[in-house]
């Protein structure tokens, strides 16, 4: 009896410094974001209450939708690569026995340490429409009118999101290897002597095994991927023309730059939602298995 | 015999994908140390014919660049300690320690790990204007000090640790701020280091909030730095190459130093459950 008040305290003090900071600088700021979203926010006659309006204006307005299929785009075309990619290079790690397989693996893993600016500073210049490595590249393999990736409204999301999975994969990549390595060889040995190929091995016995893991990069990167805006506003600052401009960085000029706090709080709780259906979904289609 | 030879194709075929994955940093160093004229050639010139230091020069000289180097330091740094900190006392709570509300607080935690930085951009603003924090590093620091993941990869070792060593540390006497220290702590190094790697790799590269909060230029971090100086020089790669280049020196050394501790330090953080 005692002993459980005791605890009760101890747990509640040992948990409270962070339990603070992590009520004033993330709890707070989502509940009084949401309360912001519904007023008309004016730094000089006040705020007023205007209920969800907000929330309306914007699901007329054609520059959120745009701003909303853009970052659609991008998080469709990110999530998949980088997932798939991470997850192939990762099974090659798993069974090649080689020894150029660390530098294989360090030259991928590399890139996420970079910064968002650094990575999108390259790309902007690997895509340069007059110089760029990559129209070089194009031009050379007989390809005699290349796209200008970045001022090319078709274009220009495919290739920030090319350059972000360059980015971010390796840290993926290395989530799923360690995953396989922890799990007994000896099952991937049962199922060599049974007759089963490595794609059957790969996709049938060790996939599963590294669902958890795999649902984790997951929902980590729907997060990076719908609420991308570093690489957008270095690499394209939302051009050409608002062909690239996604909802972080609609939310940003809202707020920054047009001084609208409440639109942009209303976009900050939208891109919540989104993440959240989209984990939902993860969870729901991934995580199914987990338990059985 | 011929599944070596697929082993061995896949091997030459991944040795060349690693070669094409790091093109993107070669051509940052490589255009760095180019003279502006040979950077604008057609075809590209692999090897610099002619070896400059002029553009890393001009960053150095015109900026302050230093200055935000020590401010990346000093935020990546400090926030690393105060987050490991904090994350070492929450976590020993909701991993050894039974308590009412424990469980339901835990699950609040780790779904606010969804909420995206952009939702709390404009109270934050706020919030640090209130409190007169704005344009100091201090308010970089402050939000990411308290990071749910943290609490959650900790927890999960410390659940793992063998219950006896608590239990023979209690009778001889040791209350619960002793056993953290002298038990828990010290068979959890390769935990903490690598929840410290992970802590100092994503506060360095934190972007969107310092962008916020930081706007007298001597305040910038190096992120943020890197985004200003391409408002200054718009095309001249030279320059925002070296400044790339610069900026990620330190991150090739302590690479280069510690592969094998980042690599596994990070992808720990994927294999608990």
């Amino acid at each position: 009896m005692k002993k459980a008040l005791r605890d009760q305290w101890s747990g509640i003090f040992f948990a409270l410094p962070f339990m603070i900071i992590w009520g004033v600088f993330t709890l707070w700021p989502v509940i009084s974001g949401f309360i912001i979203s519904l007023h008309n926010w004016d730094p000089l006659r006040g705020s007023e209450f205007i209920g969800f309006k907000n929330y309306t204006y914007l699901f007329t307005s054609e520059r959120f939708w745009n701003a909303f299929l853009n970052t659609f785009e991008f998080a469709i075309i990110m999530i998949p690569l980088t997932l798939v990619f991470g997850l192939l290079f990762a099974f090659y790690l798993y069974f090649s026995k080689s020894k150029t397989k660390a530098f294989v693996e360090s030259a991928l893993f590399f890139p996420y340490l970079l910064n968002v600016s650094i990575i999108s500073l390259i790309w902007k210049w690997l895509f340069d429409p007059d110089f760029g490595l990559i129209i070089e590249f194009l031009k050379m393999i007989g390809i005699s009118n290349p796209p200008q990736f970045l001022n090319h409204p078709l274009w220009v999301i495919p290739a920030i999101a090319f350059a972000s999975s360059w980015w971010l994969m390796g840290y993926r990549m290395t989530i799923f290897r360690a995953a396989l390595e922890s799990q007994p060889f000896e099952i991937v040995e049962a199922a060599l002597i049974d007759g089963a190929n490595k794609w059957q091995i790969m996709l049938r016995i060790l996939f599963p095994l590294i669902r958890p893991q795999f649902l984790f990069a997951t929902v980590l990167t729907v997060i990076s991927g719908f609420d991308v805006l570093g690489q957008v506003m270095i690499m394209t600052d939302g051009g050409p023309g608002r062909s690239s401009e996604v909802l972080a960085l609609l939310l940003y000029r809202e707020a920054f730059s047009y001084f609208r706090m409440g639109r942009a709080a209303a976009i900050g709780f939208i891109l919540f939602v989104v993440i959240f259906i989209f984990t939902l979904i993860a969870l729901r289609y991934l995580g199914k298995d987990v338990s059985k | 015999m011929r599944k070596t030879k697929n082993i061995r194709i896949f091997d030459v075929i991944m040795i060349i994908i690693a070669i094409l994955w790091l093109i993107p940093v070669f051509w940052m160093i490589n255009t760095a140390i180019k003279p502006t004229p040979d950077i604008f050639t057609t075809p590209p010139t692999w090897i610099p014919e002619h070896f400059t230091l002029e553009h890393i020069k001009a960053v150095v000289q015109n900026w302050p660049f230093i200055k935000w180097l020590l401010n990346s330091i000093l935020v990546s740094g400090i926030s690393t300690l105060i987050s490991l900190f904090l994350a070492i006392l929450a976590a020993y709570s909701f991993a050894r320690i039974t308590w009412k509300g424990r469980d339901t607080i835990f699950v609040i935690l780790l779904a606010s790990m969804l909420i995206p930085w952009q939702i709390n951009a404009v109270p934050l603003y706020f919030l640090m204007n209130n409190l007169n924090l704005l344009n100091k590093l201090i308010s970089v620091i402050l939000p990411i000090t308290a990071m749910p993941i943290s609490v959650f990869l900790l927890r999960q070792f410390f659940v793992g640790i063998p219950s006896e060593l608590e239990d023979a540390a209690r009778i001889d006497g040791c209350n619960r701020v002793n056993t953290l220290f002298r038990i828990i702590i010290p068979v959890s190094g390769p935990a903490l280091a690598a929840l410290a790697i992970y802590m100092f790799i994503f506060s360095w590269n934190e972007y969107f909030w310092s962008l916020i909060t930081l706007q007298r230029v001597e305040k910038y971090t190096l992120p943020i730095g890197l985004n200003m100086l391409q408002g200054a020089y718009d095309i001249e790669y030279g320059l925002l190459m070296a400044a790339a280049f610069l900026a990620s020196i330190p991150v090739m050394i302590v690479f280069i130093i510690l592969r094998r501790h980042i690599i596994e330090g990070m992808s720990w953080s994927g294999v608990t459950k």
